[in-house]
């Protein structure tokens, strides 16, 4: 007598290959679920191709949904977002999807407040009430929780840090692990002053150790304390007969006027007079 | 004033319809797990505290699939079956999911699938051994 086969909704599975990333992680459990609503329906089998088309639309829908409920939120300078903008959200996609309802001319409606109104709602509170319930197959592996609401339970890397600091919001990424710290910075929270302070210490032992370099006449890259006086004087040529510039060759030394005139015949070389 | 007062009452009852629904949904179990459903809010930046609303996300989500689904199952039962003898065989692969039926169904809901064709290399690739050799 031949065995009676169980109606197993059945897909081609691969066998060799396991999730290693947290997108195909999600992803197979986004496809089992969606088998689990398509056998609900009544299906027997699916091909591996639909089931995977069907899963990649309820994943796109999920992240425009989420999609269009943050920036409802943004726009109303918010980064929580509320029933409201879901609802929004979801009216926006029953309309783009075609999907029409009853009110869709007035959904924004100023008089209509209760959102209960929107047909969008009506029609998921009727399936809430009356489609079967299926909760998903297998329980998913709980990690510790920090109170979050993030998503990164499903991360392989679920990171364990528990927030000391309440001001960071929850969506940033966690600090790294105090181990990786090299040098722990501690503000003394002595009473002494400022002056005994280790890094006025330390500064000036750094500045009697130039000091103490430049003594010694050691070329270390700066400049040293006491150095010689550089003086310029700037002054028009008046070589060609012009007496109305004052001529100061009698304080200057030869060397100072060797200077002017080369940087002058320099100038008239390259560019030509200076302006007045 | 009266009609005030109804428009008042009105109102409350339907706060407290909502109310009655947002309850509901804690006590309804949707086939899509709420730390599955977070994460792919938390990836369009979705931020909510409250698990309510990530229950509605799931729901709202199951109910899509579930109507994409049964009007896929429309059109299969809809195409004529082809003639098989065995009636049993019939019954039993007739309800399969596929892209033909899945590619209608979505072209309803404004998603364009087209499921590419494929060139064999010869006539007799992808049929049973038993039927090439014939």
């Amino acid at each position: 007598m031949k065995r009676r086969r169980n109606s197993k909704l059945k897909f081609e599975e691969p066998s060799d290959q396991s999730p290693t990333t947290t997108a195909d992680f999600t992803f197979t459990l986004t496809r089992l679920a969606v088998s689990q609503i398509c056998q609900s329906i009544g299906y027997k089998a699916t091909d591996s191709s639909a089931l995977n088309t069907l899963t990649v639309t309820t994943t796109k829908f999920l992240q425009s949904l989420a999609g269009l409920a943050s920036s409802f939120s943004n726009a109303a300078n918010r980064t929580e977002s509320n029933l409201f903008d879901v609802v929004n959200g979801l009216q926006d996609i029953a309309l783009s999807t075609s999907d029409c309802f009853p009110g869709g001319s007035t959904v924004h409606d100023v008089e209509s407040h209760c959102l209960i109104k929107s047909a969008v709602v009506r029609n998921l509170s009727d399936f809430v009430k009356y489609a079967p319930e299926i909760p998903f197959a297998k329980p998913l592996p709980r990690p510790e929780r920090d109170g979050s609401s993030s998503g990164r339970d499903l991360d392989h890397e679920a990171v364990t840090v528990t927030r000391s600091v309440e001001y960071v919001p929850a969506w940033l990424p966690p600090f790294p692990d105090a181990s990786l710290y090299s040098d722990r910075c501690t503000k003394d929270g002595s009473d002494h002053l400022w002056e005994n302070s280790v890094t006025v210490i330390d500064r000036e032992n750094l500045m009697d150790s130039l000091k103490s370099e430049s003594c010694r006449g050691r070329k270390s890259g700066r400049l040293p304390q006491r150095r010689a006086r550089v003086r310029f004087k700037m002054e028009r040529d008046c070589s060609d007969g012009d007496t109305r510039w004052r001529q100061d060759n009698d304080a200057e030394s030869g060397r100072d006027v060797e200077v002017k005139k080369k940087i002058i015949e320099e100038y008239i070389h390259c560019a030509g007079e200076w302006p007045i | 004033m009266n009609h005030g007062q109804q428009s008042g009452e009105a109102k409350h009852e339907d706060d407290a319809a909502l109310t009655e629904f947002l309850a509901s949904l804690m006590d309804y179990t949707p086939t899509i797990p709420d730390d599955l459903v977070e994460h792919y809010l938390a990836k369009s930046g979705f931020q909510c505290p409250d698990v309510r609303l990530i229950r509605l996300v799931a729901v709202a989500t199951q109910k899509f699939v579930a109507d994409v689904a049964s009007d896929a199952l429309q059109h299969c039962k809809a195409r004529p079956a082809p003639f098989v003898k065995d009636k049993k065989q019939q019954k039993d692969k007739r309800l399969i999911l596929t892209m033909e039926d899945l590619s209608k169904a979505l072209r309803e809901y404004g998603v364009n699938v087209k499921h590419p064709e494929y060139f064999a290399d010869s006539p007799s690739t992808g049929m049973d051994p038993a039927t090439r050799e014939e």
